[in-house]
């Protein structure tokens, strides 16, 4: 489903990806942990396709397409989806005519019929009710005076709705308590099938308590340093970054 | 001084009602006060190139071009075409606690009242206002009794389709602990020329909600106000939207005449390519204790120019004013322009206000929030601009006339270019 291969990446002429590699298979659920500056986010970025993030060298397909020939909007057609550490507000625009719009466009790329505002409004209502927010955060602005808690949940439904192929979760768990924590990672799993596969990039294991990775790989100086499986999470989790030696160490200060 | 003003002067000579001794008094000030330049501050930016070769036109259009404003807004309306009265006023069921008359024939009781109220709220400095106070003969008068609430919402029509002159004049008063609705709608494309100056009395402990819409475009020219004068402890909540034409702008003034009265006003403008809108508005605090919140939002098309300027004035003796004024514009191009002003004058020592404008573009994390969800770029931002603006529309109290408007207002930006 993913392939990325030997990725450079640079912001603001500073290299950040240096060398990345990775394969996510379809149903697969990948963690990507690693210091602070190591790249992790920039990564969610440049698979996004975000400006001011520039790819140096190095290919990623997705699904068969080189991923950098598509616009921002058509990787989102095309399935990947990326949850957002921190999710913009946007007063005026609300919820629900946002997300209307993003449902139909990808129904749309799929030869779908568009969705009537009353058909779209039981699905957002499920979605609501699986993430437990209220329903009138439906009418309220993109984001707008929601708490993290609440901007993490409101990702995660839109994630539901959307149903990608490919979801990216930046850190969904910062800043969340243990009940949030929960209906996140719900959230997540219910959406796993088998098909639908995961990138899920946290600084902490206790994400990976409520979902289970398949794989684990650091991430530090801008390049994968080592993978395992879930088990990977847990020796970080006990004796930190420290493995990695000083080189870097320095990265993450 | 123009070809146009000499002639509505001329006009103006000829008029002869029982408004005469207040029209002879604004006659006298209107030859006073010449043509407004460019080093006149408050025309500094909005040149009157659009009149310099009008030839003033006061004939009389009827029939089907004058067809009235037919839509689905559940309102008590009051229509003119090309300016004339073509509602039967008589035939409106009012409810109880109204009267509503014809400015050129009020009743014999009612007439000195008219006169008291006509050109007392308005400020005089205005030289379109003073044109409308000598030729205006086509106008309202509405009075609501104290104590009454009416339900429904009074709209002034002023259609335009014929390349005339339109002297519209309004006059309001609100009596003690009275709410009532007022909606001023003006709309019309073709070359014309409209002055429509609205003035409300709002008594004491009354609300008033009011609209203004200006949906003059295109060759349209137009130039009006609104302006209030609050009682103690009244309030009002006023929205206004605008939009550009070859000429278009508006003045609101507010005058906090009694303590403890509360003013809200917000407004829109969407100029589309090549258009001029100015708002120019005005809040007096007299007295202490008054509350202002005013918040105008501007979104400009390629090629077109918009002018805000906001002025709020705290006098001596108006301890405890609290005043915001805010304006913030979107530009949709390098070729559009904003000329804001806010402004505060402060000469009272314990007041709490601030006032800021913005100058922007659209916010590049906003944009690619919305496309990472798989909407297109040029969808996006007409989202995120419609939104700017829709933040203003969902405070209007009165949600029939919010959704009447926001079809009105995403079909007014269908034609402004997002690039």
């Amino acid at each position: 489903m993913l392939k990325i291969n030997n990725l450079h990446a640079s912001v603001e002429d500073k290299a950040i990806i240096k060398g990345l590699n990775l394969e996510v298979k379809p149903g697969e659920v990948h963690a990507i942990m690693g210091p602070n500056g190591a790249g992790k986010s920039t990564l969610g970025y440049v698979l996004s396709g975000r400006e001011g993030y520039e790819v140096t060298s190095g290919e990623v397909m997705f699904n068969d397409k080189p991923l950098f020939e598509l616009e921002v909007e058509e990787r989102a057609r095309e399935g990947l989806f990326l949850a957002f550490q921190y999710p913009v507000e946007i007063p005026g625009v609300s919820n629900m005519e946002f997300m209307k719009e993003a449902v139909n466009a990808m129904r749309e790329q799929r030869g779908l019929d568009i969705l009537t505002a009353a058909e779209f409004l039981k699905k957002a209502k499920e979605a609501c009710k699986q993430v437990q927010l209220p329903l009138d955060f439906l009418k309220r602005g993109v984001n707008e005076g929601f708490s993290g808690g609440e901007k993490k949940r409101n990702e995660i439904m839109q994630m539901i709705l959307l149903e990608p192929s490919l979801c990216i979760l930046d850190e969904s768990d910062s800043g969340l308590d243990i009940d949030a924590l929960q209906v996140v990672a719900d959230g997540v799993n219910s959406q796993r099938d088998g098909e639908r596969s995961f990138i899920v990039i946290t600084h902490y294991q206790r994400l990976l308590d409520f979902i289970k990775p398949d794989f684990v790989h650091i991430l530090a100086g801008g390049e994968i340093v080592k993978s395992g499986d879930a088990s990977l999470a847990l020796e970080v989790e006990k004796g930190g970054y420290a493995f990695l030696g000083k080189k870097y160490e320095e990265a993450e200060a | 001084m123009s070809q146009w003003l000499t002639q509505v002067i001329a006009q103006a000579q000829q008029v002869s009602d029982y408004l005469a001794p207040v029209r002879q008094q604004a006659l006298l000030q209107l030859q006073q006060a010449g043509w407004p330049g460019r080093r006149n501050e408050s025309w500094r930016f909005t040149p009157l190139t659009a009149l310099d070769k009008r030839e003033a036109n006061n004939s009389v259009v009827t029939g089907e071009e004058a067809a009235p404003v037919i839509d689905d807004l559940n309102s008590l309306d009051i229509v003119f075409a090309n300016g004339q009265l073509v509602t039967d006023i008589s035939s409106i069921n009012l409810p109880e606690g109204i009267t509503i008359s014809d400015l050129s024939t009020p009743s014999e009781n009612a007439q000195q009242n008219v006169i008291s109220l006509f050109g007392s709220v308005k400020p005089a400095r205005h030289v379109f206002g003073l044109v409308n106070d000598v030729v205006a003969q086509q106008g309202i008068v509405i009075d609501v009794a104290a104590d009454a609430v009416i339900e429904p919402v009074i709209r002034i029509v002023n259609k335009v389709t014929a390349d005339v002159d339109s002297h519209i004049r309004v006059l309001v008063r609100v009596g003690e602990n009275a709410r009532a609705r007022v909606l001023e709608h003006g709309e019309g494309a073709v070359s014309s020329m409209t002055t429509a100056f609205a003035e409300y009395d709002i008594g004491k402990n009354a609300h008033l909600e009011h609209y203004r819409f200006a949906f003059y475009t295109e060759k349209a020219k137009q130039v009006g106000g609104s302006h209030f004068k609050l009682g103690e402890s009244s309030s009002l909540n006023s929205a206004v939207v605008g939009y550009g034409s070859e000429l278009s702008r508006l003045d609101i003034d507010i005058w906090h005449a009694g303590e403890h009265a509360s003013a809200k006003m917000n407004a829109i403008y969407l100029l589309a390519e090549g258009e001029l809108f100015d708002l120019h508005t005005n809040i007096e605090h007299a007295v202490p204790n008054g509350t202002t919140e005013e918040n105008a939002r501007g979104i400009i098309g390629d090629g077109a120019r918009a002018i805000f300027n906001g002025r709020i004035h705290i006098h001596r003796d108006a301890q405890k004013t609290l005043a915001e004024l805010n304006n913030r514009n979107l530009l949709l191009s390098r070729r559009a322009l904003i000329h804001t002003k806010p402004e505060l004058e402060i000469y009272a020592d314990d007041v709490k206000c601030a006032h800021g404008a913005t100058v922007a573009e659209i916010a590049e994390n906003e944009l690619y929030y919305l496309v990472t969800r798989g909407i297109s770029r040029s969808k996006a931002l007409v989202m995120l601009n419609f939104g700017f603006i829709q933040e203003l529309v969902n405070q209007i109290p009165d949600q029939a006339i919010s959704q009447w408007l926001l079809p009105k207002l995403s079909e007014r930006f269908s034609h402004m270019e997002v690039k």
